[in-house]
């Protein structure tokens, strides 16, 4: 009974991801109560608040970095709530971090290669890749493609800040992701460096759907199609990019409530 | 108490079996049968006993090393160097001047100061820098047990127990009732006891001062969030230097205990590191009370394992040390 | 738009980047000195004695290989595991046990073809067995655990009597003889132990840049984004423990050969330590800083001994020089020998320049 439920719920899935009732707790905490959000597939979504509103957490119960305290969540219908991130990240689900995790020692070709490798088979190859190893191409487009083509040999450490977040996008893009969380990319870039940003987001294909935390209201209601309010670790209010921006209650809570 | 009980129903049972059964097995007379199939109660009870006090040792050891880790992160690979160390000098010391008393005091001085020196003159300068510290400690455990050997030679050494704690005492433990009918008592040497007792002491004492006193107050918070301290205004470093100063202090006086119950020589610094490592990882890292049940856990268990089955019993140590990292790897009574 | 669909787009490798690619992957082969010290290597037999050949450069290839386990484990995947000897150890009573040697109550006879691969598997196990424990913790946690794996296995070679015999070990181990040859003869070993350090030293260079050794180093630095990325942390882990396990098993292969018995004192927790030293005053970041730390450690340990009594100091006090040696690398630099001697280089190359160009200014 209960697996027929399971299998009906995951041919009829109409979410890209699916969140219930997800609620964590830190000690006697808590930083998400209650959360349910459901993305349809391709759906682009922003998700505001101020600081300390649980976005940031909500992202690391998507990806698994840490579970959370109760609730489910569904990736494209499958109950995913006990996997380990990885498992997550290899059924297409990818996320970008607000203060870059990159690998310093290692060069850009190299992080992008990892990433590219991560979702793909011979994780373990002790074999090194030949010239014409598919990765490495893929990974030769990706780093073209985030503009680091001119760098591509320097070690990460040495990189502008701009074009560390750059990397942190592709290695989000690497593989096939079917749904992709960005958690503030346009943190410290210029305005160029928004601008082009801006032209990433837009032009990723229609079928890859994506959250994005962003406090650049600019940016943010660009690249979007729906906005999700979070305060206190609740959702707050949900709607389309001009309901949000014009309801009195999120002026008074976000935009000009002086939060910072 | 409640709490676990409450989550961990079946680990429960078992722990108040297994402390049933002890408890039979220490109070009970035996009957013919058990005697016939693992010997007599006496070596039993001895083991026991010896295990428990042993556990006391281990304690005065790993409560130092746990401590210091706790605290600073520092996994010192010298303490038992500063065992070692700390039971020479209390040889020293109770040789030269007759006084026994007097040896624990000097050898916990002596060995606190070598720990406020390490603190101050070399880890300071490395803060934060978890795995060179500890090269630095398996460096100074090299140069250490060098040292000694050159002053204190190969020999062994045993620290002279006073004569107001020689010989046995009768304990109101049954080991057997005579075909009379008259009932044997257990004789055990009074030192051993005392010294388990003091080492309980020590442990309350260490207990209360970190959870009724300011600076424990202070240090424990530390244990728990190290961020915390800097926050607070506290002058972390000399928490630091009065934390090194107790743990290898406590080290320098489990060296005295040791060099009484057993001897001292080359290599009981290794032997003793090891044991601190054991006991901590079983007990779990940076508690107290971890390191007390870790030290009588693995006293009973090497105490027991070297009469019951002598060539492995080192194996039994080991075992307990893997089964409680497969199945709780942060140790038993760890926080995280 | 171009950005997931243009993958298949395979641009025509040209020679050059084919050339750049391969001397970025093996960077010994644009360095004369590298080829100077290969060369030397290989002759060797004609310049060296029995003596210095097998108590000095065979001893050092061996304790080389042992320390390139750890330098694998430290300096790509971050763990410092203190049992790599011990599995060493390992290793060469499971040849002793196997085997045959002088104590035939317990050896089993097998020849050496078969007891070899034997010892090798084994030994693999034992090291993955204790890195699958180990990595149940995270950082400092290791080195105690491998640590208390190390002393434990001490221990107990020297309690347990019917596989180990006890602390006096196993004696008159033998050593294989094919093909007409005595592979034990000082000029075979030699060459045994110079071929397997090696195979080893290039496996482990090659690794390093191969997905695997990629990963490795990404777990190293930051194994929640790696997670983030689709890999599994811990199984890398446990896998690089498998890798250096079988590593360090040959070197304990090539021990037991080299001294033809085995005993506790052989896996004892100063060993263990030892070679934590030699990696260490070697550096850890690169495969030859434990050929360079095993030469050191070695040449203090055959001729300390005489230096000091010329000195006029106590000859046994070998173990306090090699802990103040050790002490003043840590103290001084995070890479061993190997950064010393580049942190020279470049304050030479950089003053050569300052003066160098004051004279043209």
């Amino acid at each position: 009974m209960d697996s027929v439920a399971h299998r009906l719920s995951a041919v009829g899935a109409s979410a890209a991801l699916e969140l219930r009732g997800v609620t964590r707790l830190f000690g006697a905490l808590a930083a998400l109560t209650d959360v349910t959000i459901t993305v349809r597939p391709g759906e682009r979504r922003a998700v505001l608040g101020s600081n300390g509103a649980g976005k940031t957490t909500l992202f690391n119960c998507i990806t698994g970095d840490f579970p959370p305290s109760s609730g489910t969540i569904r990736f494209f219908g499958e109950d995913i709530t006990q996997f380990p991130p990885y498992e997550r990240i290899r059924r297409g689900l990818r996320r970008t971090y607000q203060i870059s995790a990159l690998f310093p020692g290692l060069t850009v070709q190299d992080n992008v290669y990892l990433a590219c490798r991560g979702v793909s088979r011979g994780r373990f190859s002790f074999l090194r890749p030949g010239q014409n190893d598919a990765l490495m191409h893929a990974t030769e487009t990706l780093v073209q493609a985030v503009h680091l083509a001119g760098v591509k040999d320097r070690r990460v450490a040495e990189l502008a800040h701009g074009q560390q977040r750059q990397l942190e996008i592709a290695l989000a893009l690497a593989g096939a992701p079917r749904f992709i969380l960005f958690d503030e990319p346009a943190a410290g870039l210029s305005p160029t460096e928004r601008r082009e940003l801006i032209e990433i987001l837009t032009s990723l294909p229609a079928h890859i759907g994506y959250i994005i935390i962003e406090h650049d209201m600019d940016v943010a209601l660009r690249v979007v199609e729906s906005v999700t309010m979070m305060h206190n670790g609740r959702i707050f209010k949900e709607g389309l990019p001009r309901e949000i921006e014009s309801d009195p209650e999120v002026q008074e809570l976000y935009l000009g409530g002086g939060h910072e | 108490m409640a709490r676990f009980i409450e989550r961990h129903p079946a680990w429960a049972l078992i722990v108040i079996i297994a402390v049933a059964v002890l408890a039979w097995l220490v109070f009970a007379i035996w009957p013919p049968g058990l005697e016939a199939a693992i010997g007599r109660k006496r070596v039993f009870l001895n083991a026991v006993l010896n295990g428990i006090t042993l556990g006391g040792l281990y304690f005065l050891v790993a409560s130092g090393f746990t401590l210091i880790f706790g605290l600073m992160r520092n996994v010192n690979l010298a303490h038992g160097s500063l065992y070692l160390f700390g039971g020479y000098i209390g040889y020293a010391i109770s040789t030269w001047t007759g006084s026994w008393i007097l040896g624990f005091i000097i050898a916990f001085i002596a060995v606190a100061l070598v720990g406020v020196i390490l603190q101050l003159a070399v880890f300071r300068r490395m803060e934060g820098q978890d795995l060179r510290q500890t090269m630095v400690t398996i460096g100074l455990s090299i140069v250490f047990a060098d040292l000694m050997l050159w002053v204190f030679g190969g020999d062994f050494y045993q620290v002279q127990t006073p004569s107001w704690l020689i010989g046995p005492v009768q304990l109101p433990l049954l080991t057997a009732i005579k075909s009379s009918g008259e009932p044997v008592y257990l004789q055990y040497p009074l030192v051993r006891l005392v010294i388990f007792l003091a080492s309980v002491v020590i442990g309350i004492a260490m207990w209360l001062a970190l959870n009724r006193t300011r600076i424990g107050m202070i240090v424990r918070a530390g244990v728990d969030d190290r961020d915390i301290l800097a926050a607070t205004g506290v002058r972390i470093q000399l928490v630091f230097v009065l934390v090194f100063a107790l743990g290898a202090g406590l080290a320098g006086i489990a060296g005295v205990v040791g060099g009484t119950f057993q001897s001292l020589s080359p290599g009981e610094d290794t032997r003793f590191l090891l044991a601190s490592l054991v006991v901590v990882i079983v007990g779990g890292m940076g508690s107290i009370p971890g390191a007390a049940l870790g030290a009588v856990i693995i006293g009973l268990a090497e105490q027991l394992g070297s009469v019951y089955i002598p060539t492995y019993a080192i194996v039994v140590t080991f075992l307990i040390m893997v089964l409680v990292l497969a199945l709780r790897p942060q140790g038993l009574l760890a926080r995280r | 738009m171009s950005l997931l669909q243009s993958t298949q787009f395979r641009p025509d490798p040209s020679t050059s980047t084919t050339r750049r690619a391969l001397l970025r992957a093996w960077p010994e082969f644009q360095n004369p000195a590298a080829w100077l010290v290969a060369l030397i290597l290989v002759i060797m037999p004609l310049i060296a004695n029995g003596f210095f050949l097998i108590e000095i450069f065979a001893t050092t290839l061996i304790l080389g290989v042992i320390a390139l386990s750890l330098m694998f484990l430290a300096g790509y995947g971050g763990m410092v595991s203190l049992m790599q000897l011990t599995i060493a150890g390992f290793a060469g009573y499971m040849v002793a046990v196997f085997g045959v040697s002088g104590n035939a109550n317990i050896s089993l006879g097998w020849p050496w073809w078969l007891a070899t691969p034997m010892a090798l598997a084994l030994a693999t196990l034992f090291g993955t067995l204790g890195g699958a424990l180990a990595v149940r913790t995270e950082g400092i946690y290791t080195i105690m655990i491998t640590l208390a794996i190390g002393a434990a296995f001490y221990y107990f070679t020297n309690q347990n009597w019917a596989i180990f015999n006890g602390h006096t070990g196993i004696n008159t181990v033998a050593t294989p003889h094919f093909w007409g040859v005595d592979w034990r003869t000082d000029i075979a070993f030699y060459y045994v132990t110079l071929g397997v350090a090696a195979i080893c030293y290039f496996a482990v260079q090659y690794v390093s840049r191969a997905p695997f050794g990629l990963a490795l180093q990404g777990v190293r630095d930051n194994p929640r984004r790696m997670a983030a990325l689709g890999f599994n942390p811990n199984a890398h882990r446990i896998a690089a423990y498998a890798f250096a396990a079988f590593i360090a098993a040959l070197g304990g292969v090539l021990q037991v050969w080299n001294y033809r018995q085995i005993s506790p004192g052989s896996v004892s927790v100063g060993a263990c330590i030892d070679v934590l030293i030699i990696a260490v005053v070697g550096g850890i970041t690169r495969p030859i800083g434990p050929f360079i730390g095993a030469l050191i450690f070695v040449l203090l340990r055959t001729f300390a001994l005489d230096v000091l009594i010329k000195l006029g100091l106590d000859g046994n006090r070998f173990r306090l020089l090699i802990g103040l040696g050790f002490l003043a690398i840590v103290f001084w630099s995070s890479d061993g020998v190997i950064g010393l001697w580049e942190r020279w280089r470049r304050r030479n190359a950089s003053s050569t320049q300052r003066s160098g160009g004051g004279r043209h200014g």
